[in-house]
């Protein structure tokens, strides 16, 4: 009985409940992506950086991977501590760099990354094979479609340029052995990834000079082995680079990208709001217009707690109907914002945003309820309290 | 003759003694002095890696901090958190062993035309480097804040969208509430273009009244925001701004939703007959009758 006299309520502004229906849909769909963002971006960026199992990154003192061109010397001697370190399975050293590949009349400018192709944790192999040989390269989608060359083609490669002889330095000749999907790079990318010894050995400088240099390392603890424990052995072992844990890499992020959250905060309480006010002004409208009803209501014994949940049904069938609407848009939306979002300079392509999850459409869908209960109460309660004979007479006299 | 060679040989041999070398000095990030507690005056010790000493390979510089720099309103440092320190060229190269190289050069060049100019000479006879704008460069360093103010366009839509429901809505109710008088003008003759009008008038006055009381929160958001995120980032850039233009379009886009939403909630009422608006039929049925008919 109550439910169908809710519905009769409703039906009979339908212009007005379907109004009401869209805004909160709009108003859900907001909040649903706002929660999507507040989390989304962390979720992300902790899946890629687990992606590949190495819980820990080693990058010069005081700086965060390929955050400046700093880079650790010595990296052997690194290496070799790094091994008798108690809880380290494996070691992924890392040199970042540029190649210019040319190709004909033109040169091409190209991230590249110099690993040890046996325990790299940076790309995955779609087409072909990894390296094998010191003048062997894999290479991005993107490098490929632009430089036009086929896996099995050879490239020139140089890793500077000397404006006084007018000459490339470093140079090489390199065999393109494999097509990669390289994890950290930003979409549209040219990436190649060739051994770590090639590329310190084509790094520009005097052939005195040493060339034994990462930019950082990635480090595999044993499984089981608490992650702190190793991360404070190797800052002990270590002292003069930053060991950084996928909980401080995720804490870096938070500080830069906090403007994120914060706007996603903001933005999910202000629509949370609007969907309230909306909710409450029609419920109060619809309360005030049906005066006469409920005090008649009142008047043939039904109980005021009775009367109270009707309303409030009401209330929440608004929010409710208007949420399952939202979460559609909200996935639309979503998907467009992130798409603007994607186009961050120097972001990996994998990161997203805007995540969907389960349990935020549940925690949108659990607030917006609980705003349509809340946004019930007051009217309903206040128009089930009013003195029956009183009202009645207001009402019938008009 | 000989006398004077010989004291000048003499004095030679004593000015022959290196004078004490002046120190050098540099001049460092407000932010780094505030959270290593550094002041002018302090002597700092350089190294070009972490740990270095001074004399030792790869060896560090002694110098005294001459001066304090503030960082520039510049978009594409924001979110960067590093610390900086500002030497002279040949100390800095002599420092990392860069040896007679630099990154970039900052030319001046004296008006559109001669920018035109130097840039084209220039990159006629370069080989091996490329001259740029610096607005190009500035375009291309900003590409964050090109992509942060994307996405605020995005955001401002789906808001526009919702206030229109919400503003449409509640002209609905506020139309509603009036049947009764609506339709007693209505019969004393007044005409529904008045009625629509009168309606429409009223929703440009809420409006207007709610773009001023908006302008003002916008203007004191913008102070919020700018206190805020100056102090997280620690720079004078602005990152919320109230322009004559954006509150020309903010009101301007509330007048016409207003006054959309004003007519279309008149519309309906002035579409329905002065007996039906008093009666309340049409559209409403007595909900314990429409559930017991249920």
């Amino acid at each position: 009985m109550l439910l169908r006299l809710a519905w009769a309520t409703l039906t009979r502004h339908r212009s007005r409940t379907l109004l009401a229906i869209l805004g909160v849909a709009v108003s859900a769909a907001m909040l649903l992506d706002m929660v999507m963002l507040s989390s989304g971006m962390r979720a992300s960026f902790r899946t890629l950086l687990l992606s590949r199992g190495f819980q820990l990154r080693l990058a010069p003192k005081g700086t965060l991977p390929f955050d400046t061109d700093a880079t650790i010397p010595d990296a052997s001697g690194v290496m070799r501590v790094l091994r008798t370190i108690p809880g380290v399975t494996t070691v992924s050293p890392v040199l970042g760099g540029q190649l210019h590949i040319v190709r004909g009349a033109r040169t091409i400018a190209a991230t590249a990354l110099g690993v040890d192709p046996a325990v790299q944790g940076d790309y995955e192999i779609t087409q072909g094979r990894a390296p094998a040989s010191p003048l062997e390269l894999v290479a991005s989608d993107d490098f490929l479609r632009a430089s036009g060359a086929r896996i099995g083609d050879t490239l020139s490669a140089a890793s500077g340029y000397d404006a006084q002889l007018r000459s490339f330095s470093g140079q090489r000749v390199l065999t393109i052995v494999g097509r990669a999907h390289f994890l950290y790079m930003p979409a549209e990318q040219r990436a190649v990834a060739i051994p770590l010894a090639t590329l310190q050995q084509m790094q520009p400088g005097p052939a005195t000079q040493n060339r034994d240099h990462v930019s950082l390392f990635m480090v595999k603890a044993r499984e089981g082995e608490p992650v702190d424990s190793v991360l404070r052995r190797i800052e002990t072992a270590l002292p003069r680079v930053s060991a950084i844990s996928t909980e401080t890499a995720m804490r870096q992020v938070d500080e830069r990208l906090s403007y994120f959250r914060q706007l996603a905060l903001i933005l999910g309480a202000v629509s949370l709001a609007v969907g309230f006010l909306l909710v409450t002004t029609l419920v109060t409208v619809s309360v005030n217009e049906r005066l006469g009803e409920i005090v008649v209501m009142r008047a043939i014994g039904v109980a005021r707690g009775r009367i109270v949940l009707q309303i409030v049904i009401e209330g929440i069938a608004i929010m409710v109907s208007g949420a399952l609407g939202g979460l559609g848009l909200g996935l639309v939306t979503a998907r467009y914002l992130n798409s603007i979002l994607a186009s961050f300079p120097g972001l990996p392509a994998a990161i997203d945003f805007f995540l969907f999850e389960p349990h935020d459409a549940w925690f949108a869908l659990g607030l917006l309820t609980v705003a349509g209960i809340l946004a019930g109460i007051y009217p309903s309660w206040r128009g089930a309290s009013l003195p029956i004979a009183v009202t009645l007479r207001e009402e019938a006299v008009g | 003759m000989l006398a004077a060679l010989l004291i000048a040989a003499f004095s030679q041999s004593i000015d022959s003694t290196p004078p004490p070398r002046p120190p050098r000095t540099v001049a460092i990030d407000e932010r780094l002095a505030a959270d290593a507690g550094i002041h002018v005056g302090d002597r700092l010790l350089l190294t070009p890696t972490p740990g270095g000493d001074v004399g030792s390979a790869g060896s560090g510089d002694s110098v005294i901090v001459s001066a304090l720099v503030r960082r520039r309103a510049d978009p594409s440092e924001v979110a960067r958190a590093e610390y900086r320190v500002r030497m002279h060229l040949d100390e800095l190269q002599a420092l990392i062993g860069y040896g007679d190289r630099v990154d970039r050069f900052a030319v001046s060049a004296r008006g559109t035309a001669g920018t035109d100019s130097a840039l084209r000479r220039i990159n006629d006879a370069a080989f091996g480097f490329r001259a740029y704008r610096s607005r190009d460069i500035a375009v291309e360093t900003s590409r964050t804040f090109l992509v942060v103010s994307r996405f605020h366009r995005a955001i401002g839509v789906i808001t526009i969208v919702a206030s229109a429901i919400f503003l449409l809505c509640i002209m609905l109710l506020k139309v509603d509430e009036r049947r009764r008088d609506v339709a007693a003008l209505r019969l004393m003759g007044i005409s529904a273009r008045s009625i629509v009008r009168s309606v429409m008038v009223e929703a440009a006055l809420v409006a207007v009244v709610g773009s001023a009381v908006g302008v003002g929160l916008g203007w004191l958001s913008s102070q919020i925001i700018n206190w805020h995120y100056r102090g997280v980032y620690r720079t004078p850039l602005a990152f919320a701004v109230v322009t004559p233009g954006i509150v020309l379009l903010a009101v301007s886009l509330s007048l016409a939703l207003g006054l959309i939403a004003g007519f279309v909630a008149a519309q309906r009422l002035v579409h329905m007959s002065p007996l039906e608006l008093l009666s309340g039929r049409r559209e409403e049925r007595s909900p314990a009758a429409a559930a017991t008919a249920g």
